[in-house]
């Protein structure tokens, strides 16, 4: 080719290339692709807002959109698994629209990393992925949080066995449960609530710190622990996971799951624990953990018509019974001095719920969502002399209207709720009744500009029938001051009518008498905070450092004072103040390919008005340390988690001489807590072999009075360490994707 | 008790014992074949599942030209084989459609054809 020739053959190309943009000027061209990585996306939407008119985009992510009816001057460009996003294009003829993906779980289970906090979610919230849940000992959710450290489990008590969860420095009542983001667990579940759901069950876990969102109602106070059900449509054909440990506790857990049409699939869930090998290593005479037979069973199901309507419902069944005490004890043995003291607890839960979501014709943000859950539980118990036998009933509807005003960057939600609890409780004889019917409205509004800014304000009004009107204001701000640092500031109201005996059940397993004052009132406080996240990478290799301050005050709790008499319990209202102030420092860094860091420090300041004095709440450290080292070969062969924990000094309470009505109170020493773990993975197997309490820090005499059980002076509940020293185990899993 | 601890050790020893070795000769084949991947996720998924094939050595995707290649012991592993394998991770192989199961629980954006 000649100069001349290869000169005119430019030419023409180039008046070619413009022909597209001279021919059609009015049609609106443009590109869409992933905010993050800047990949196209293909087959994305983009349609004339309010209109029928649309296209999608090609492989490359392009697309042409022919001229706008008249008027319009936004397009809404939607692509599944990502935000939709309205975009002005008046007076452009050619657009690049990002899109932000909505972090969904396969994203995260692929990069399979760390839990990570989110970039996205207007409130401070991580995720621990089903990755993250197979480093630690599995089966429950007690031991899901192993690796996180915002979320603290504690043993409540030296022989029931039970756990609870602490978030901001507060016990587990206030932090609101839900599974699949309806409420569960709540009232009398409370105390076992740890064991109802098996860790296999479990796809991933969102934590919320703070009040959160008014849809869930306006029970949380500190924060939302949100589990997330495998999803029917994803889950393997066949999961079979058994678990062994040196106590001789085993577990087996068997999920399969079916596609039955192309639009509905189920999963079937099967869990069962069982230990029947009577341990006490410490000595005391007592068992360090209660014999028990766990029998779970959950199924849930899932139609998704492609289109608009997507349903699941989820059942689950479960039973348990537990019994705890003296080595000697057997069910049955009479409960008198001279006798051997011995709890058991029998439990029956049957609990259902469904959703079901319409989006409306060519507007993917509007949407109807209908929430329905129901569930009995029932139980019988006795802890030495005492028993306690109770059962709730619980029903629950909410309505969800989603939709925005003109744009996506104004989005709101508002509906309707119903919630009615039926609780009855008989505690040594005395019955405990209540029943609660509370309608209630909610609206939430979050503005979204296409930047840097969200703000959510959302406010409930229920009408509680034995309390009148509660109105819950929640506030949420997120703010970007670049791609990599994010501040966020929340403040809301919590409400909730406590339990005392339920969430108190470890001051059951001694011979205090339990007091209530009359009228006890439902519990109110205000929670606020914030949080900064920095994104960074050194050397190419990526971090991120988290730290958040959280305020919570009371206007009204009720307070279990254990500490003025060592031979009661006496619940009153808080007359003065009661407040927990919690800071948390976290580094999360990829250290090398192969190993991830994070460590966090704790700072918790929690005190409540105990007889008129502003005191410390017994048991909680100022100062809590967390270190996590995560190894993982390419591809994930092979792993290996090692977590540790400190525990700073901590005030306790001195019982054994102590005059009425002054808290005497001793400081224990600090102490660190390791649990390692090694797996690995073939092709469908994995298998793994780790420890808990490694070092095996024990509390020494952890029941005060153990020789004299059926004395005034036993106390079980005064426990601020491990009862169990180190515990091997060991399993296997199987999957058929 | 301690056997449980000793049974445990002994599960997993053979078990990495079994990861046994080759002969050499037949190492370090390579094959190529088409994919009907689409992103980095693909990526990300077809290197991950071909790693826990048995004498796959290694394996990496060109995502621009869908081409995965793939480096294997031909001892212990087939072309066949490893076709299968892909198609069994939702995507095709040259000429070999992928299992239509496996395409069907892909994500969204990792379906070739997908249409929204």
């Amino acid at each position: 080719m000649s100069f001349k020739i290869r000169q005119a053959f430019c030419a023409m190309a180039f008046i070619w290339l413009l022909v597209p943009f001279l021919a059609s000027a009015q049609n609106l061209t443009g590109r869409v692709v992933d905010a993050a990585t800047s990949n196209p996306l293909i087959g994305a939407s983009v349609i004339w807002l309010g209109t029928s008119q649309a296209t999608s985009t090609d492989a490359n992510g392009h697309f042409s959109l022919k001229p706008a009816p008249a008027g319009q001057k936004a397009v809404l460009v939607s692509y599944l698994g990502y935000k939709t996003d309205t975009v002005q294009v008046e007076g452009r003829e050619s657009i690049t629209v990002k899109l932000k993906s909505i972090t969904s779980i396969q994203e995260v289970t692929i990069t399979g990393k760390q839990d990570r906090y989110s970039a996205l979610s207007p409130t401070n919230s991580q995720v621990i992925t089903a990755m993250d849940l197979t480093k630690s000992a599995c089966c429950n959710l007690a031991e899901s949080f192993e690796t996180n450290a915002s979320v603290e489990v504690s043993t409540s008590d030296a022989v029931s066995g039970a756990k609870q969860i602490q978030m901001l420095g507060l016990d587990g009542s206030y932090t609101l449960m839900t599974t699949d983001n309806v409420p569960a667990l709540r009232g009398l579940a409370t105390p076992y609530r740890l064991n109802y759901l098996s860790g296999t069950y479990i796809e991933a876990i969102d934590i919320i710190k703070g009040t959160g969102s008014v849809l869930n109602g306006y029970e949380s106070i500190s924060g939302q622990v949100n589990v997330r059900l495998k999803d029917p449509e994803k889950s393997d054909r066949l999961y079979v996971n058994l678990y062994g440990n040196s106590l001789a506790k085993w577990d087996a857990n068997v999920n399969t799951s079916f596609t039955l049409t192309p639009k509905l699939s189920t999963v079937l869930m099967l869990h069962t624990d069982q230990l029947a090998n009577r341990v006490d290593d410490n000595k005391d005479g007592f068992l360090d953990l209660p014999l028990g037979k766990h029998y779970n069973v959950f199924n849930k199901w899932k139609f998704n018509s492609g289109e608009r309507i997507v349903a699941e419902v989820g059942l689950q069944a479960l039973q348990e019974t537990r019994t705890g005490g003296q080595v000697n004890y057997r069910s049955g043995t009479p409960q008198q001095e001279g006798s051997f003291y011995g709890t058991e607890s029998e439990t029956e839960r049957v609990s259902g719920f469904s959703k079901t979501s319409y989006t409306f014709k060519n507007k993917p943000y509007q949407s109807l969502g209908l929430i329905l859950s129901a569930g009995r539980h029932q139980f019988d118990s006795h802890y030495g002399p005492r028993t306690y036998n109770g059962y709730q009933n619980s029903g629950l509807a909410n309505l969800i209207f989603q939709s925005a005003f003109g744009n996506t960057s104004h989005t709101y939600k508002t509906g309707l709720s119903y919630q009615l609890e039926d609780y009855q409780e008989t505690l040594a004889g005395k019955e405990l009744q209540r029943r609660e019917r509370v309608p209630g409205a909610f609206f939430e509004y979050v503005y979204q500009n296409s930047q840097n800014l969200t703000l959510v304000g959302g406010l409930r009004a229920d009408h509680h029938n034995l309390y009148g009107w509660v109105y819950t204001p929640r506030f949420n701000v997120k703010y970007d001051f670049n791609p990599n640092s994010i501040v966020r500031l929340a403040a809301g109201k919590g409400f909730r009518v406590a339990n005392p005996i339920a969430e108190n059940v470890a001051s059951l397993i001694s011979n205090r008498e339990f007091i209530f004052q009359n009228n006890l009132q439902p519990e109110k406080a205000w929670n606020l905070g914030g949080s900064f996240t920095q994104y960074f990478e050194v050397g190419e290799r990526k971090g991120a450092f988290i730290t958040d301050y959280y305020y919570t005050t009371f206007q009204n709790q009720v307070v279990p004072d254990m500490y003025s008499s060592p031979n009661q319990v006496v619940f009153s209202n808080l007359e003065g103040r009661s407040f927990s102030k919690s800071f948390q420092a976290e580094l999360q860094y990829e250290l090398t390919e192969l190993l991830d860091v994070k460590a966090a420090y704790k700072y918790f300041d929690v005190r409540s008005t105990y007889n008129g004095q502003l005191e410390q709440r017994p048991f909680i450290p100022n100062h809590r340390a967390f270190l996590n080292l995560g190894f993982a070969t390419p591809f994930d062969k092979w792993r290996a988690d090692l977590t540790a924990q400190w525990f700073g000094p901590r005030t306790v309470p001195m019982l054994e001489q102590q005059a009425e009505g002054n808290l005497r109170t001793r400081t224990v020493s600090p102490y660190a807590l390791f649990n390692g773990q090694i797996t690995r993975a073939f092709k469908r197997w994995e298998v793994y072999l780790g420890g808990e309490n490694l070092l095996g820090y024990k509390q020494k005499n952890p029941i005060i009075a153990a020789d004299r059980p059926f004395s005034q002076d036993f106390d079980a509940s005064m426990v601020w360490a491990p009862i169990m020293g180190r515990v091997v185990y060991g399993g296997l899993r199987f999957t058929i994707k | 008790m301690k056997t449980l601890k000793l049974w445990m050790l002994t599960l997993v020893f053979t078990a990495s014992a079994s990861i046994g070795f080759a002969q050499d000769g037949k190492k370090g084949q390579e094959v190529k074949f088409k994919t009907s991947a689409v992103c980095g996720m693909c990526k990300a998924t077809l290197e991950k599942g071909l790693a826990y094939e048995k004498g796959v050595e290694k394996a990496s995707l060109d995502v621009n030209s869908k081409v995965l290649t793939v480096t294997f012991n031909g001892q212990k592993t087939s072309v066949e084989k490893l076709k299968k394998a892909v198609n069994e991770l939702g995507y095709d192989a040259d000429d070999a459609p992928a299992t239509p199961r496996a395409y069907e629980r892909l994500d969204e954006c990792c379906k070739k054809d997908a249409v929204h």
